[in-house]
């Protein structure tokens, strides 16, 4: 691989204050720029997006670290990285012309006079001013400023063109021609580019690369997203690939996700200790499904406070990805989470940074369905095979279908379900990670083919009449564990007493659940705005509903939520174990060879058995029976490696130690 | 469109555009005219009815030494004794003068300080404290160092022209904005090229604004320098041998001539800003 053009490297950046304090701006902030790539820089103001521009044209100096160019590191300011300055930074006493000729003749000494000329005229021709060349920058709008702004960077030949909120001052309508004509330059003439912006769609629609940046102070790059969609680009198609929506979005998250923690910071965080429990005030982190109605009836019903957790806040996430980052960030005290989610936190998967998360209670098992569009049911594909035999037959069409997380059941479900039909879920479909409630949306949308989530949305795919049911839990794996209760290691160690109330409210308000009586009651208290905000008849909990069964095929029997009962509740090891070899098959995490050690610290029983028994219920047990699903392969807990290495579609998994850091006591 | 609109000015007589121009400006022109006889009114009024022993303005024509002041003010008897044209070359001579050294020293010395905030520092107290000190106490030290008139006398105004011109000339260079700064640093300007495309530009409105004010002070410390010199030629003078010799018509015409040339020397700053520094810009 060609080295990069530009490569930062664990910069920090301080500034001190007048008061004599200190200020970090910037904290390890790592970054490459290949030769013609376009890359935007994006996060709220004070996030220190133009301080690191800043540093790369070599304006400002980093306080630790290095920027180099070419490998050449970088001291001072030069042409060779000319910069397009928010405020256009003309020289009023110029013309337009002459300020271009500034920048040419100052920098291209070497070159003849008539060279020289030729450059100059042809960049005003470039950016579309030979009307205005004589004219001053007092008589010129913003957007023509700017485009002389931009000619005269691009008349020095920079290796890399920087423009700090280029088109931040201009109407709208100026920016989308100005977005296009830079786009196009930057194109014809294979330009590389840093672009600061806090325009989400404009980051899209220009780059290749998005970099985010965290609030400050420290601020770090929080994420980085690839731009897919391919080039040229036309503004009104960009916004028709199936990309744009899940990148922008992606950004919004991570921008109100930056809020949050701000507001989350500003807040002060005390912890109130009440009836001998060490924290009553909690956080917890929840997705708008049928799934969490544990946690809403423990709301809603007063198990909570039962326990002595007077004030329990619970938390709507429209993403399991903001459960993950809540728990990550520590603004949740704990969270309804998918079953995998803990560990693919605690092993990092994704590439994420690795937080220990345990789990102490299963909350629901069941309750999923892989649902395929209309239009396929249309078609005549009534299961797997007929789905198989369509993709054989349609090999240029890419079909995508929806998940909600890397770590949940679905993903892993639908990953099996595929794989067993003979169908490779990475490369004869793509999956595309999408919040639950977005799902109806992208399928009617046709963004995505079908999908894979939890109860309201399968249902509601039907009785709107997008999509249909092709496959339930009782097809695939009946009485998988679905929703489970996660919180960090070290929250468990620091409140090891609120932990087993919590444990006891959820677990009382899960027998509450499984009661058929209290079903119509469930499903009202669902229903509202502050959970599912969607029609009761969509929610369905104990009682068939009609619906579901008639449409077309009646003989589809649903499989219903669990919330209790016989092997319910109790974590199992046997099915972490499951999830880890099934997120090692598809590369979302690595195999740990201390799979053992990391399993018993994974599933919390002690917590459980605890508080089962203080409910009275140690009758609760668990099955030890081998989990086998509907392919009829047996699951071997005792050879997970032989198991892995025996399937015909999966991904190269890696086997490694992984280390988990000793839990840390909070000092409270 | 144009064709017709142009005929039609050119069909204007003479007549007619006064006429325009009068219905315009009459408001501007009479009210200024009533406002200042009425005020000369009053002054003839107060020294006929003797309340003040100052001679009212009709003494300028009445009496017969100031008559021919007014109305030869080229003649030129040899000595002092020369016509108010001559006077006033004279002292307008010093203050070119003294006021070409101030630029020339308060606008370099303003670059170099505002260029670098250390001597800026060092400097800058003595510059305030200087600032504040009158013409006039100037006038006994400039004595003692140069021992001759001529030279006193345009150190005198050098040294009251100067600290406008200085300060405004370092607050032009201090804000020129960073943009340009940057710009320059991107481009690798070199010192040359900074200053006569960055920094001279940009800070030129500053130092205008100074040099407007110098000129309006320097035309006042001429006057009280020459007041104290005796025996130069020069309106400062002049106005202070008449009054020795109680020539106070003699006086209220110099004062009339102080006046009038100050106007103009403003005026005349004010009008080669508006050439080098178009207003439109910006």
């Amino acid at each position: 691989m060609a080295k990069p053009l530009i490569e930062v490297e664990q910069i920090d950046k301080v500034f001190n204050l007048a008061g004599g304090g200190q200020y970090i701006a910037l904290k390890g902030i790592d970054l490459q720029i290949k030769k013609g790539e376009f890359v935007s820089l994006i996060g709220h103001s004070g996030c220190g997006k133009s301080t690191l521009l800043n540093m790369v044209a070599g304006l400002d100096l980093p306080s630790e670290g290095i920027v180099t160019i070419e490998g050449q590191r970088i001291t001072k300011p030069g042409p060779d990285r000319m910069v397009v300055f928010q405020n256009y930074s003309l020289l009023p006493w110029r013309t337009v012309r002459e300020n271009i000729a500034l920048a040419v003749d100052s920098v291209m000494k070497g070159l003849p006079l008539g060279e020289r000329k030729a450059i100059i005229e042809s960049h005003i021709d470039l950016v579309g001013l030979r009307h205005a060349v004589d004219k001053y920058p007092a008589q010129l709008s913003g957007g023509m400023k700017q485009r002389v702004a931009i000619a005269r960077a691009l008349a020095l030949r920079p290796k890399l063109l920087l423009l700090d909120e280029p088109f931040g001052a201009l109407d709208a309508l100026t920016r989308g021609n100005l977005q296009e004509q830079l786009m196009k330059i930057c194109q014809d003439n294979q330009i590389s580019a840093l672009m600061v912006t806090h325009d989400v769609d404009e980051a899209v629609l220009l780059s290749d690369r998005i970099v985010m940046l965290t609030n400050g102070p420290e601020s770090k790059i929080g994420q980085i997203l690839d731009v897919d969609i391919p080039r040229p680009r036309q503004r009104m198609q960009v916004v028709e690939h199936p990309s744009y929506y899940r990148l922008r979005s992606e950004m919004i998250y991570f921008l109100n996700q930056q809020k949050l923690i701000k507001k989350m910071r500003a807040k002060k965080n005390k912890v109130i200790a009440r009836h001998g429990l060490e924290k009553i005030n909690l956080e917890l982190g929840f997705v708008p499904l049928t799934a969490c109605a544990p946690l809403a009836v423990a709301k809603e019903l007063g198990f909570f406070e039962k326990h002595g957790l007077d004030e329990v806040h619970l938390v709507r996430e429209s993403s399991w990805r903001g459960i993950s980052d809540g728990i990550a960030g520590g603004y949740l005290d704990a969270a309804q989470m998918p079953s995998g989610m803990p560990l693919w936190m605690t092993l990092g998967g994704d590439d994420t940074k690795p937080v220990t998360v345990i789990t102490s209670l299963t909350m629901t098992r069941n309750g999923n369905a892989i649902t395929l569009a209309r239009r396929f049911y249309d078609q005549g594909i009534y299961t797997l095979a007929d789905f198989k035999k369509m993709l054989l037959q349609s090999p240029g069409q890419q079909h995508r279908m929806g998940v909600v997380h890397p770590s949940s059941m679905h993903n892993l479900l639908l990953r099996y379900w595929l794989a067993s039909g003979g169908i490779d879920p990475d490369h004869d479909v793509e999956l595309l990670t999408i919040p639950p409630a977005q799902m109806v949306v992208d399928l009617q949308g046709g963004t995505i083919d079908g999908f894979c989530v939890g109860e309201p949305w399968n249902l509601r795919a039907m009785m709107e009449d997008v999509g249909l049911t092709v496959a339930t839990d009782l097809e695939i794996w009946p009485g998988h564990p679905g929703k489970v209760l996660g919180v960090r290691e070290d929250w468990a160690a620091t409140y090891p007493n609120t932990h087993i109330a919590l444990v006891k409210a959820l677990l009382e308000a899960s027998a509450y659940c499984a009661d058929p009586e209290n079903a119509d009651e469930i499903r009202q208290i669902l229903a509202q705005r502050t959970y599912l905000g969607t029609r009761a008849e969509y929610i369905q909990l104990a009682d068939p509903n009609d619906a579901a069964c008639n449409l077309d095929q009646p003989m589809r029997q649903y499989a219903h939520h669990q919330f209790f009962g016989e092997g319910v509740n109790r974590p199992s090891r046997t099915e972490q174990l499951w999830h880890m070899v099934q997120m090692a098959r598809w590369g979302h995490t690595p195999f740990p060879r201390n799979w053992v050690e990391i399993l018993e610290r994974l599933c919390a029983v002690g917590a459980f058995s605890t508080a089962a028994r203080e409910l009275g219920l140690s009758e609760i047990s668990y099955s030890r029976s081998a989990i086998q699903l509907f392919d009829g392969t047996k699951f071997d807990t005792e050879d997970p490696i032989g198991y892995l290495n025996n399937l015909k579609i999966k991904r190269d998994f890696t086997v490694t130690e992984i280390v988990l850091d000793t839990p840390r006591f909070k000092v409270a | 469109m144009t064709s017709t609109a142009k005929r039609r000015t050119n069909g204007n007589s003479f007549a007619d555009n006064l006429g325009e121009f009068w219905k315009k400006n009459s408001q501007n022109i009479i009210l200024p005219l009533i406002g200042t006889l009425a005020f000369l009114a009053v002054w003839q009024l107060l020294s006929l009815s003797g309340i003040t022993r100052l001679p009212g303005p009709l003494s300028v024509i009445t009496n017969e030494q100031t008559r021919i002041l007014l109305m030869y003010p080229f003649y030129d008897r040899g000595g002092l004794d020369k016509g108010l044209f001559w006077q006033t070359l004279a002292s307008l001579g010093r203050v070119a003068q003294g006021y070409s050294i101030a630029a020339i020293v308060g606008i370099s010395v303003g670059i170099l300080v505002g260029t670098n905030p250390i001597i800026d520092k060092a400097l800058d107290p003595l510059f305030q404290f200087l600032r504040m000190v009158a013409p006039l106490a100037w006038v006994p030290i400039a004595l003692v160092a140069f021992q001759q008139n001529q030279p006193a006398a345009i150190f005198v105004i050098f040294i009251t022209s100067v600290w406008p011109i200085l300060i405004n000339t370092k607050e032009g260079v201090k804000q020129i904005p960073d943009d340009y700064n940057n710009v320059a640093r991107v481009l690798q300007l070199s010192r040359k090229e900074y200053y006569l495309n960055i920094l001279f530009p940009s800070a030129l409105p500053y130092i205008f604004t100074g040099l407007r004010i110098a000129v309006g002070l320097a035309w006042l410390a001429i006057i009280a320098a020459e007041i104290v010199m005796s025996g130069i030629v020069g309106i400062g003078f002049f106005i202070w041998d008449a009054y020795q010799q109680n020539y106070i018509s003699d006086i209220l015409l110099a004062v009339v001539y102080i006046g009038a040339v100050g106007l103009l020397l403003d005026r005349g700053i004010g009008y080669v800003q508006q050439l080098i520094v178009p207003g439109e810009r910006k």
